[in-house]
């Protein structure tokens, strides 16, 4: 290892970058792209549901029943219709993911003792609306319910009621329960993921296509001091992006850290430096840089967005999956983050993940300096 | 526009595909990998919740609600504890969603009538599911309220209910992978026509054989037929072999018509197509088309509805996703898959998928003359 040879090796593939200055350019646009993006537009957080009530019944408690709906943060009333089969041409049009149809003489049955029946109609093609908006209704007439119970039992004169049992929610960790809380973390390890492998995965394809490896053989460079110099810029680059998505996460959606600043920097060196290794060793065994970019992108960038435990929880995959997602870096990447963002975890905690990545780093590295060599360096 | 120069030039397109053994396995291999990922590991389904209760009570009341969550589907008592720093140390370490703490005077308040406090803590983390999870344990409560109310007062009530009878249409059991599966088709579509067209341009930028090509009798409209042509046949091939495959192994079938999705797909593949020959006139490596592309995909992905609802984002986001021809495909993918709706509903879809395409195109076209004159 000779740190003059490193140097020079870097020295020129810094001006490879900054030679081609858009490829630089977006390595810093798309995470600023991607955390505004996610940090303002993008939500998984169902709330104001677009709701069509079907009022045959026309009566002050139906009315007041859809005012209910109306208010709850839930839903928001968009419509009217008139009929029911108006109302099933706003749900095939997407313009509603709620019907509900009261029907005629539904107060009277109420009033009268008896059960009045409300036909509650869900778009059920997104799940994870479909299903929150099943699981609101269901609640909003479940404490309907209760009310009127209550008061029922008021009448028949056994003092004031109240309901026997209450459940006092806490929410920990996300106590907003807002998820760009944990999605603009988890957006860190994808961009990384895109910046780093993407990148490097295209740097030795391109010196095989463009025929200069065989330079490069014929310098007294070694493959470790040929991989740490090749890896340098792209480091400091995807480090700058660590940075940039901390500080935009903080400053403009106070996406707060919770436990310690260095912590983060150290798991990300570790993340990046798989990251790197990964698409290097990409790019060495593939030698063709249309072919790296998409093996780039199958390796590295969807893995760490599906299998991360990101947005989709890895306890809803198959088992042979799970087992898939323990080899995925992301894995361990995120789950220092969400240590570190959400639940102020510390080393004592996190130890595990931390040392798992620097395994990988370490592995990925020796696998390199191995392609490397039988590639003649 | 001479016929014979665009088939030689589609031919060989092909053969430059098809010569390099590896692109080979990409074309089939990687959009079944992609396929298979997310239509296995793409869910947001509340289900299998587990549960750490501690149980301070110890009464035949408390037992009960611990039976009501127990027989609840959606629930697993994974533990039992004794104390509460138990619970924390569950919930920091991700071993447990939900923690139910029933106090020392459960019963004792119920009997004498008043409210009995129970503590549900609950792992905000991901704060779509915790929302579910939070609706879910609320009901399992209120009906166990209801249930106790009537028993506490064995005089026959009758007091209204309201029989909320739910049903859910186009997805009943609420499967991710029937909303998904259809999103991934028309991503694989985009991934793939906008990647190659740009890549097929700027490899011949990079290789020098630009050059000779425009020495070539060869006109600016008939090179862009021959570039794009073997995309819109491969992508089209590529998507009838992942709609099968979703047929056949995850058993997700069409509700609607086959040519309609055909027809859309053709609409659509006019602006990726574009945008990917727009691309490649503003790029000179193949390193800077693909992060070029990547700047494309990754804005075209996250606003498209594809994960992130449309209807959740703020307003101007929201008319900024009229910009994005996968936000119209997807819904009439979606449209087709699911509610098996027809052209009479999705025809705004198609026409703003055509005039954005006609644009993308026409635009393209224009750069890339002045490029080659």
């Amino acid at each position: 290892m000779n740190p003059r040879r490193i140097r020079a090796v870097a020295r020129k593939e810094t001006f490879h970058v900054l030679r081609d200055f858009r490829s630089l350019y977006l390595a810093f646009a798309i995470p600023l792209l991607l955390i505004l993006l996610f940090g303002y537009a993008l939500s998984l957080d169902v709330e104001h549901l677009a709701t069509a009530v079907v009022d045959h019944d026309r009566t002050p408690e139906s009315r007041d029943f859809a005012r209910r709906l109306d208010a709850s943060i839930g839903f928001d009333v968009v419509a009217h219709p008139p009929t029911t089969a108006a109302l099933t041409e706003l749900l095939d049009g997407n313009r509603v993911v709620l019907g509900i149809v009261i029907p005629p003489g539904w107060s009277a049955d109420l009033k009268a003792g008896r059960p009045g029946a409300l036909q509650v109609v869900v778009d059920g093609s997104d799940p994870n609306t479909g299903g929150n908006a099943r699981a609101f209704v269901t609640a909003v007439v479940a404490q309907a319910n209760q009310r009127s119970l209550l008061a029922a039992l008021n009448r028949l004169g056994r003092g004031p009621m109240r309901p026997p049992v209450e459940g006092r929610v806490r929410v920990w960790f996300n106590e907003d329960l807002e998820s760009r809380n944990f999605i603009v973390p988890g957006m860190i390890a994808v961009i990384i993921m895109i910046v780093g492998a993407l990148l490097t995965s295209m740097v030795i394809a391109r010196e095989v296509e463009n025929g200069t490896m065989e330079t490069i053989r014929a310098l007294p460079v070694t493959a470790g001091e040929f991989l740490l110099g090749k890896a340098a810029p792209y480091f400091v680059i995807a480090l700058v992006d660590v940075l940039l998505s901390i500080l935009m996460g903080q400053l403009l959606f106070g996406v707060v850290m919770k436990a310690g600043f260095w912590l983060m920097i150290l798991a990300s060196t570790l993340y990046i430096l798989v990251a790197l290794g990964i698409g290097l060793l990409i790019s060495v065994l593939t030698r063709s840089q249309l072919v790296a970019n998409q093996v780039a992108v199958l390796a590295t960038y969807l893995p760490s967005l599906l299998l991360s435990d990101f947005v989709f929880p890895q306890h809803n995959m198959p088992a042979a999956l799970q087992g898939v997602s323990r080899l995925v870096p992301a894995t361990y990447y995120i789950d220092i983050l969400n240590g570190l963002y959400l639940r102020d975890l510390g080393l004592e905690r996190l130890w595990p993940s931390f040392l798992t990545l620097a395994a990988m780093a370490a592995l990925v590295a020796a696998l390199n300096v191995r392609a490397l060599r039988k590639e003649g360096l | 526009m001479r016929w014979t120069r665009v088939r030689e030039l589609v031919r060989k397109e092909f053969i430059q595909l098809f010569r390099d053994r590896k692109n080979r396995p990409l074309l089939v291999i990687a959009p079944l990998v992609q396929m298979i990922l997310f239509g296995y590991v793409v869910s947001t389904d509340v289900r299998d919740v587990s549960l750490a209760l501690i149980d301070q009570a110890r009464t035949p009341e408390s037992r009960r609600l611990i039976d009501a969550f127990d027989g609840n589907p959606t629930f697993r008592v994974a533990r039992v504890l004794d104390h509460p720093r138990e619970l924390d140390r569950l919930l920091l370490e991700r071993r447990v969603d939900l923690g139910l703490q029933i106090p020392p005077d459960f019963s004792a308040r119920i009997r004498s009538g008043e409210t009995a406090e129970v503590q549900l803590i609950v792992d905000g983390s991901m704060s779509n599911m915790a929302a579910v999870r939070i609706a879910y344990a609320t009901g399992v409560i209120d009906a166990f309220n209801a249930q106790l109310l009537r028993e506490l007062h064995p005089a026959r009530i009758d007091y209204g209910e309201i029989d909320g009878r739910v049903r859910t249409w186009y997805n009943p059991n609420l499967d991710s992978r029937p909303f998904y599966v259809p999103g991934i088709v028309a991503f694989l579509v985009m991934l793939l026509s906008l990647l190659f067209t740009s890549m097929a341009v700027v490899r011949e930028k990079e290789a020098g054989t630009m050059e000779q090509l425009i020495v070539t009798p060869l006109r600016p409209s008939e090179f862009i037929l021959g570039k794009t042509i073997p995309f819109i046949l491969i992508a089209q091939a590529q998507m009838v072999m992942v709609v099968l495959f979703a047929r056949v192994w995850f058993d997700v079938p069409m509700a609607g018509s086959a040519p309609l999705l055909l027809a859309a797909s053709s609409v659509f593949l006019l602006s990726t197509l574009g945008i990917g020959l727009l691309i490649s006139t503003v790029s000179r490596t193949q390193s800077q088309a693909m992060m070029t592309n990547f700047f494309f995909i990754l804005p075209f992905f996250m606003l498209s509805g594809f994960v992130f609802p449309i209807a959740n984002m703020p307003e101007p986001v929201q008319w900024l996703t009229h910009l994005n021809p996968l936000s119209h495909f997807l819904v009439i993918i979606r449209g087709v898959y699911l509610k098996g709706t027809g052209f009479a509903v999705l025809w705004p879809q198609f026409l703003e998928l055509a005039v954005l395409g006609l644009a993308v195109f026409a635009l393209a076209i224009r750069r890339f003359r002045k490029r080659i004159d």
